[in-house]
């Protein structure tokens, strides 16, 4: 028969093996986590460098001087001119007449256009 | 038969007497050598407990310490970190500099030095040398094999290619080691010259914004932002430039600045330098105008003496002064340039440039409220608490030196010397109703705070007086359609060897726009332009002013300032462009 102290013994060896199985199961685990988190840090050091460098490579590329003479040979745009900004009752408007022609009249804003085309129904 | 049965039983009982005498003795003897050994193992056993006990504690220390700690580390491999989570640390340690839209000017690259080690154990340097020479051209041979003897760590080559280091690589010297660096690259290359400034080939500033914001820029990688206008800056530089070719002038400046907060949006010095190629230093391109050039800026000068009269209630924009004659003082003849020999009013002072007018002017309010009017506008301190590194202090004469001549000199521009940076600050409190804002170029940035100079009506008197000088005065030259500009121009001979030169002049023009509401002020400096293409003359009507036309025209759409055509002028610009 198994005294009592016998038992103890073998339980709480059964423990201290069970705790030290659980322990290292865990610290497995959390090395392989460790690993994966180290991986991801290293990839996002790898990214961060790479957006470093296309970003210095993007200011290059938009350099004022470099987008003026690109500007200039592939599609004829100057810089905006003061002339160039109007207000948009200054616009011409384009509307049909009776007879079904296109007539551009300067400068007709919405009430002039109701007017007209009052007129022209008339 | 008896007999001899009992004495075979006799023998037999005496052999097993005797046989059992025998076996006792044995017993004896083993029981004798029993307690012995059990003797000696139980010495023994103490012994062996310990040791067991010592090595059962020693695995379950060791099975503890491989479960809780760390792990093990084999060598030749990579120690695993133990951080708890995913960081982001920038690969480079200096910030960048943006733009106030966040365009990159000044960034730092990582990159790799190639070093060798010291006593490399290198079988043919004379060929290894020749191979480095070959993958870096601009690296001379001689100067590489020199670097492959020396006895100590040495730089070969700084900031490789990351196609230079595979080439390197491939080679499989174990002597050549890299380095991990970092580049500093200014993709503008020349036009944020001298407000960034460069730094060192061991990244640390050593001139400019680098240099000033070194500790702020290496303390955090936060990108660093400017007020600065990229697309500004470039279209200002271009106009300057084009105008120093026109005018064949030394140099030149020009700051555009927020009226209503001191925020620098532009700022350029030419000629100017890339800092991404080191010049060397006293070169004339590495001289900021702009903070740096100390010079007595002439008639510009006067929008401040006419507002110092103003706020003063001694005279009134209506009252009248006499500039029929030369005005003799003590130790000076003041005269005008062209003069109109007649009285003038305050607005025609300012429109004529008459130096007669403003001098009676200073008469008026007094020597102390000059001083003490200059001296709150800034001109008599350096403006230490702005950011870039390279500033000038003015020349204020002392309060000992200032004389009636001195008085009647400064309301006109001479006698003190000021940067460009200065004018312009000053100028700005006088048309955005009165508040002086410390310039800067660093978005919320610490500067001293807002200050009042002058009052409000004062400041807004001033704004149709400085129109009438761009509609009727010496300033036509910058009145452009669209806009309504107003400014002053100014023109100061400069002084060589004590005495003033008559054709070496140093001309400037002070604007701001839209007039009904100034948003952005604007200071033009030629330094020595000649008249070759303006029939001689050479005064900033001529040239400082057309040239600061010109920058508005092109920079005032950009910055969203609406231009002031009529619809009927609108539609005419239509029609134009269909025509076209």
């Amino acid at each position: 028969m198994i005294n009592t102290k016998t038992a103890i013994s073998i339980l709480w060896t059964t423990l201290t093996c069970v705790v030290i199985f659980g322990s290292f199961i865990l610290k497995n685990q959390v090395h392989e986590l460790e690993n994966e988190l180290s991986r991801i840090n290293k990839e996002i050091q790898s990214d961060a460098q790479n957006i470093q460098v296309l970003k210095a490579q993007w200011s290059q590329l938009n350099n004022p001087k470099r987008l003026r003479k690109l500007a200039s040979e592939h599609i004829l745009l100057n810089n905006v001119k003061a002339e160039q900004i109007i207000n948009y009752s200054a616009l011409p408007f384009k509307y049909e007449d009776s007879s079904g022609n296109d007539v551009m009249v300067a400068g007709a804003n919405k009430k002039q256009y109701k007017q007209l085309v009052k007129a022209e129904r008339e | 038969m008896l007999d001899v049965n009992i004495s075979k039983k006799n023998q037999a009982y005496l052999l097993s007497e005797k046989n059992k005498q025998i076996s006792d003795k044995s017993v004896l003897f083993t029981e004798n050598l029993n307690n012995q050994a059990i003797l000696t193992c139980r010495q023994r056993m103490p012994f062996a407990i310990i040791g067991f006990l010592v090595l059962y504690c020693i695995i379950i220390i060791k099975v503890f310490y491989t479960c809780l700690s760390g792990g093990i580390v084999i060598s030749g491999f990579e120690q695993i970190d133990t951080q708890t989570e995913a960081v982001f640390v920038s690969p480079v340690t200096r910030a960048d500099i943006v733009d106030a839209n966040g365009i990159i000017i000044a960034t730092s690259l990582p990159t790799v030095n190639l070093q060798v080690a010291p006593k490399p154990k290198i079988k043919n340097p004379e060929e290894l040398a020749q191979k480095l020479a070959d993958i870096f051209p601009d690296e001379d041979y001689e100067k590489i094999l020199k670097k492959l003897k020396k006895q100590r760590y040495n730089d070969i080559k700084r900031n490789l290619s990351p196609a230079q280091q595979a080439q390197v690589n491939a080679l499989g010297i174990p002597a050549l080691e890299f380095v991990e660096s970092q580049a500093r690259i200014y993709p503008h290359d020349n036009l944020f010259s001298h407000i960034i400034g460069y730094t060192d080939i061991d990244n640390l500033g050593i001139s400019g914004l680098e240099k000033s914001m070194h500790k702020r820029l290496t303390q955090s990688t936060k990108p660093l932002q400017l007020t600065i206008n990229t697309a500004v800056q470039d279209t200002i530089r271009e106009e300057l430039s084009a105008a120093i070719t026109k005018f064949k002038a030394l140099g030149a400046t020009a700051i555009l600045s927020d009226v209503t907060s001191g925020e620098i949006i532009a700022m350029v010095s030419l000629p100017d330098y890339n800092p991404n190629i080191k010049i060397s230093v006293g070169n004339r391109a590495m001289f900021n105008f702009a903070t740096q050039g100390v010079y007595e800026a002439g008639s510009v000068f006067k929008t401040f003496n006419t507002a110092l009269g103003l706020e003063s209630k001694k005279i009134k924009v209506t009252d009248k002064f006499d500039a029929t004659e030369p005005l003799k003082l003590k130790g000076i003849t003041v005269t005008d340039y062209r003069g109109e020999n007649r009285w003038l009013s305050v607005g025609e002072i300012l429109i004529h440039s008459s130096n007669i007018g403003s001098a009676q002017i200073i008469l008026r309010v007094g020597k102390e409220k000059q001083r003490e009017f200059l001296e709150n506008l800034g001109f008599s301190e350096k403006l230490s608490e702005f950011e870039v590194y390279e500033k000038a202090k003015p020349l204020f004469p002392a309060q000992k030196d200032w004389h009636e001549h001195t008085m009647a000199a400064a309301s006109y521009g001479y006698s003190l010397s000021a940067t460009p940076l200065h004018i312009i600050s000053a100028f700005n409190a006088m048309i955005n109703g009165g508040i002086y804002y410390y310039p800067t170029i660093i978005k919320d940035s610490n500067v001293p705070a807002p200050r009042r100079v002058i009052s409000e009506s004062t400041s807004e008197k001033m704004i149709p007086l400085l129109r009438d000088v761009v509609i009727k005065g010496s300033a036509k030259s910058a009145n452009i359609a669209g806009y309504q500009v107003i400014g002053k121009t100014g023109t100061a001979n400069k002084l060589v060897n004590g005495r003033y030169v008559q054709k070496k002049v140093m001309t400037s023009f002070l604007s701001a726009f839209p007039a009904n509401s100034p948003k952005y002020s604007l200071l033009v400096v030629l330094d020595e332009p000649k008249g070759d293409d303006t029939f001689g003359f050479v005064t900033s009507g001529w040239n400082a002013a057309p040239t600061g036309g010109n920058i508005i025209k092109a920079i005032a759409p950009q910055l969203n300032i609406p231009a002031d055509f009529t619809l009927d002028e609108q539609r005419k610009h239509i029609k134009a462009s269909f025509e076209k």
